[in-house]
């Protein structure tokens, strides 16, 4: 604990002397301007970014890509509450509650709840990532492929409380999305899935395109053409805060989010992405009054944020403690590490003892930053809302396509996008939900890919899924809330007959005792 | 109608609008040097100091230009397809030979065609060495081997993804020795790593750059390399030439032009990247990324393509489609 | 009666149909060892499942005539825009294409003032093109005479 304290230090000597401390504002800064153009998430950002981190020395150039990576993912939920474009797909649940606040007139107290919890988030998770680096990153370790397996089928879970709707509309969405995730190259045989001749699909269909197409394009074809155009919001100072109702509803949202996030995260791989489904999912289950999600519950966007905050701090403890590239954003920031000539690997923390604390004291250093610079920031990007609509649109419209494109820099993209625009425009015109696509489509690649390798390793069989006692633990968890949601079906049932009088006796019964 | 003046209006310009002259002093605008990987992937890091090391002999700008996609085959399509003039340039790997032979062995409609590229010059190769977990009980190629012949099909390795260069060496290895190794593809070589490390995989090939620290830590144990000579950074791990197994691997990273690049202009570039190679700067990069400069000028390097692509079509004719062999 | 679920429904359970009929190429594999087609099946039958449960419930929706289509012309032209954004962004070059589109929505669409197209087409296509290619250096496609 001592050696902790001393080691940091050493860290926030690193992280606070000037010429660190300017590149952590310049990333933070970068960062929220990168991560507030719409379609450009941190990932996105982070990596059109590396480049200019070259020219750098390693603590600068890590705290630098640490500042834009934390600005993207504060910046990122600026767009999707106050227009509705997701800049990736953790930001997806976000879209939902935060634009219906918006759309209420609450953008400003919905920007500050993503900014606090982001910060709440991002604060605690490096906490852990100190405390509990290398423990928890030879624990991630053993997730393999079967454990994977079952902890995608959990995440597919959360769809049955994702949405308020129908269950089989819920389902067929999912499994359009999951369809879609099936293009592309199949990486276990070589197979190339619905190409069409396009070879810009090999790796699949973007989450990106798609989910600025479902939701933001979407929103401009259904709202451009109305006879009377959204009104313009003239927000007053009183409003960008949140009421205490609001905080009150918040505070342990934020704090399921961010230990939720932070579990997920450390699994190396993509899985972070699901946390803020979960995460949404876990909110509204718990949730008194589940029927206000979907129509502005801040509930739904404090516990997304949170989670998808912490979930991509928790994706540095495997990098940092074993120099495992356990993400793709962690795989960004070794490649920096290793132009800058450091060697990421399980020596890194004794080997480079001011690049690692260094980095962790810039992760708090970052986070304090872009609460000051965030929080002053919803007063004038909710001064958005002020420009007429018939501008507005044009302009998120022309952000999207460059957004889009910029990240692969493929026309296919920007097709792509129009596409799911109309088909989410359809699709929300004969009531179907869309946020199960964006699950589906990220869920899809990975599900198929982890389930077929465990059957690889286990040549063909499926006890791998109950031998193994992680996975074994988390399909029986998955199981028994499978069955408690089902509950409701099979009460409800009864309700059913009992209303009609099929079952006369036992409710009679029943209807008796009280 | 104001649509009708707006198309009027595009018109004029592009009819005002000169076009390029035949003749022109080579070059005269950026050059753009496509990376068909993400930034942060070998290809891209490879291009960075590459480009930033023409731009100083050229005296005019060299970008690199993220085209990714199908696991390269975007990128490499889009230059073996662009204007043959020198300003599109690729930075392949050794993909490249494999993308066009996977496309034949499935009936599609190539991405592209070898010949639609024209070598310019090898950048570095280097050789992947075959790695074991620690835990594991072999110390030596020749104790695996006979391990894996005892249980044929029970050793497993991950690999970057099926057809991948890290599967390609190890169906090298396995038909030189005779043995049946089980094959887990994952998603690139981070996610393999990843699972060797986790204890998922017993065994994979890598390249010796991003495997060296764990090694170092202990975590792994190298058997042997796939080069011609020992890896500098290992000199006491042997060849499987050494060992008497006729296979030579790398993964190497090299310049290319679209076919049809006028000699002038490829002379140039040949020259600038010859001068590039040598730059201060670009070695120290070089070095920071511990990949060793392996430079070949155009003729050399299409020597080593040819025979490192005929390995390839071969390895890959030996696979055949997965499906169909179960 | 033609309800908005049913008819939902219906066109889900024909695209099911059209992705089983696709996947026929693939090899199926079996339980033990899915291939390539294994995935894309299973999920074509459990989306046209889905589609006909939506279809049978689907009876007490509201009548498809009562969906009304009141942006219909803006959509169109927004999409119109769309697909000649994505057709002419690497053929004439991202500044122009984003100019011409934005000139076409104002002006032609939302009918402003000409002075007010110029100002905000000019203005968001240097603007963004600068952002993006000159500070983010992220390559945008130029189009003839290099703009």
């Amino acid at each position: 604990m001592v050696e902790t304290l001393q080691n940091l230090y050493l860290g926030f000597s690193i992280a606070l002397s000037p010429s660190v401390l300017i590149y952590a504002f310049a990333g933070c800064i970068i960062g929220t301007l990168v991560g507030i153009l719409p379609g450009v998430g941190p990932l996105a950002g982070i990596s059109l970014l590396l480049p200019a981190s070259f020219g750098l020395n390693a603590t600068t150039a890590m705290v630098l890509l640490a500042g834009i990576y934390y600005g993207a993912m504060y910046g990122g939920s600026t767009t999707s509450i106050l227009m509705r474009i997701p800049g990736e797909a953790a930001s997806v649940m976000t879209c939902i509650d935060g634009y219906a606040m918006t759309r209420k007139g609450r953008a400003g107290p919905a920007l500050a709840i993503a900014a606090i919890g982001s910060y709440f988030a991002g604060t605690v998770s490096v906490v852990g990532l100190m405390l509990l680096a290398p423990p928890l990153a030879s624990f991630a370790l053993r997730f393999g492929p079967p454990e994977y397996v079952a902890l995608l089928l959990l995440g597919l879970l959360a769809l049955a409380y994702m949405s308020g709707g129908s269950v089989p509309k819920a389902l067929a969405m999912a499994a359009l999305g999951l369809l879609l995730g099936m293009i592309g190259i199949d990486p276990m045989t070589g197979y190339f899935r619905f190409h069409y001749g396009l070879v810009e699909l090999g790796d699949g269909i973007g989450v990106v395109p798609v989910a600025v197409g479902l939701f933001g394009l979407s929103e401009i074809l259904l709202t451009a053409g109305q006879s009377t155009p959204p009104a313009v919001m003239k927000p007053r100072l009183r409003e960008l805060l949140p009421s205490r109702q609001e905080w009150r509803d918040s505070v342990w949202s934020i704090g399921r989010g961010t230990v939720l996030g932070f579990l997920i995260g450390i699994i190396p791989g993509s899985a972070h992405i699901i946390s803020s489904f979960v995460s949404y999912a876990v909110e509204r289950r718990l949730s008194r009054h589940p029927e206000r999600f979907g129509h502005g519950a801040v509930e739904g966007v404090a516990g997304p944020e949170s989670a998808n905050n912490s979930a991509t701090s928790g994706a540095f403890v495997p990098m940092l403690a074993l120099g495992v590239p356990s993400g793709p954003i962690p795989a960004v920031m070794l490649a920096a590490m290793m132009v800058h000539g450091i060697s990421p690997g399980p020596l890194l923390i004794m080997q480079q003892p001011d690049l690692f604390w260094g980095f962790i004291a810039s992760m708090y250093v970052g986070n304090v930053v872009l609460l000051i610079l965030n929080l002053p920031l919803v007063g004038i990007f909710v001064n958005l809302l002020r420009i007429p609509y018939p501008f507005l649109y044009p302009a998120i419209l022309v952000f999207s396509v460059v957004g889009v494109y910029a990240v692969n820099g493929s026309v296919v993209d920007v097709w792509i996008m129009a596409v799911m625009g109309v088909l989410g425009y359809l699709l929300r015109k004969f009531e179907f939900e869309t946020a199960p696509i964006v699950l589906g489509l990220v869920l899809a690649p990975m599900l198929e890919m982890s389930l077929r390798q465990s059957l690889a390793l286990s040549s063909g069989s499926y006890a791998v899924f109950v031998t193994r006692p992680i996975a074994a633990t988390m399909l029986g968890l998955g199981l028994a809330i499978l069955l408690l949601s089902l509950r409701p079906v099979f009460t409800r049932g009864l309700d059913w007959r009992r209303r009609l009088g099929l079952e006369s006796k036992p409710s009679l019964g029943e209807e008796g005792k009280p | 109608m104001r649509i009708r003046l707006l198309a009027t209006l595009l018109l004029l310009y592009l009819a005002l609008v000169p076009g390029a002259s035949a003749q022109e002093p080579f070059p005269t605008r950026p050059i753009s040097l496509v990376a068909p990987f993400p930034p942060g992937g070998v290809a891209d890091l490879m291009a960075r100091p590459v480009a930033a090391a023409m731009e100083k002999v050229l005296k005019s700008p060299a970008v690199v230009v993220n085209k990714t996609g199908a696991a390269g085959a975007v990128g490499m399509s889009f230059v073996a397809n662009s204007k043959p003039d020198g300003y599109t340039l690729l930075m392949a790997l050794s993909s490249i030979s494999i993308i066009p032979e996977a496309d034949k062995l499935f009936d599609r409609k190539p991405a592209y065609t070898m010949d639609q590229l024209t070598p310019v010059a090898l950048i570095s190769a280097d050789p992947t060495i075959l790695v074991v977990r620690a835990d594991r009980p072999w110390k030596s190629v020749k104790e695996f081997v006979e391990d894996a012949k005892k249980r044929p099909g029970e050793i497993s390795y991950s690999s970057s993804g099926v057809y991948g260069t890290l599967h390609m060496a190890m169906e090298m290895l396995s038909h030189a020795a005779g043995i049946k190794l089980k094959h887990v593809p994952y998603g690139g070589a981070g996610p393999a790593l990843t699972a060797i490390l986790g204890g998922h995989v017993d065994t994979l090939a890598s390249g010796p750059a991003v495997i060296l620290p764990h090694i170092k830590a202990g975590k792994l144990r190298p058997l042997a390399g796939w080069g011609s000579k020992r890896v500098a950074a290992l000199p006491d791990l042997p060849t499987f030439k050494e060992l008497g197994y006729d296979i030579e691997f790398y993964i190497w990273a090299g310049v290319f032009a679209p076919t049809g690049t006028p000699d002038p202009i490829l002379k140039k570039l040949r020259d600038t990247v010859r001068q590039a190679v040598q730059e201060p700067d670009f070695k120290s990069a070089m070095t920071k990324l511990e990949t060793p400069v392996a430079y070949l000028d155009a003729p050399e390097f299409q020597k080593f393509w040819d025979k490192d692509a005929k390995m390839l079509a071969d390895a890959i004719k030996r696979v055949g489609r997965i499906e169909e062999k179960k | 009666m033609l309800t908005r679920d049913r008819v939902a429904g219906v066109v889900i359970l024909l695209f099911s149909l059209a992705v089983m009929w696709e996947t026929r190429v693939l090899p199926l594999g079996n339980f033990h060892n899915p291939g390539p087609g294994y995935m894309p099946m299973l999920l074509a039958i459990v989306l046209g499942a889905m589609a006909i449960l939506v279809a049978l419930g689907g009876g007490g929706s509201l009548p498809l005539r009562s969906l009304a289509w009141p942006e219909k012309r803006h959509a169109l032209a927004i999409l119109a825009g769309c697909a000649f954004t994505a057709l002419a962004m690497e053929r004439i070059g991202y500044r122009l294409t984003v100019i011409l589109l934005l000139g076409f929505i104002l002006w032609v669409v939302e009918r402003k003032r000409p002075v007010v197209v110029v100002a905000t087409a000019l203005g968001l296509s240097l603007g963004t093109f600068y952002l993006f290619s000159t500070l983010l250096r992220v390559p945008l496609p130029v189009g003839p005479g290099r703009f």
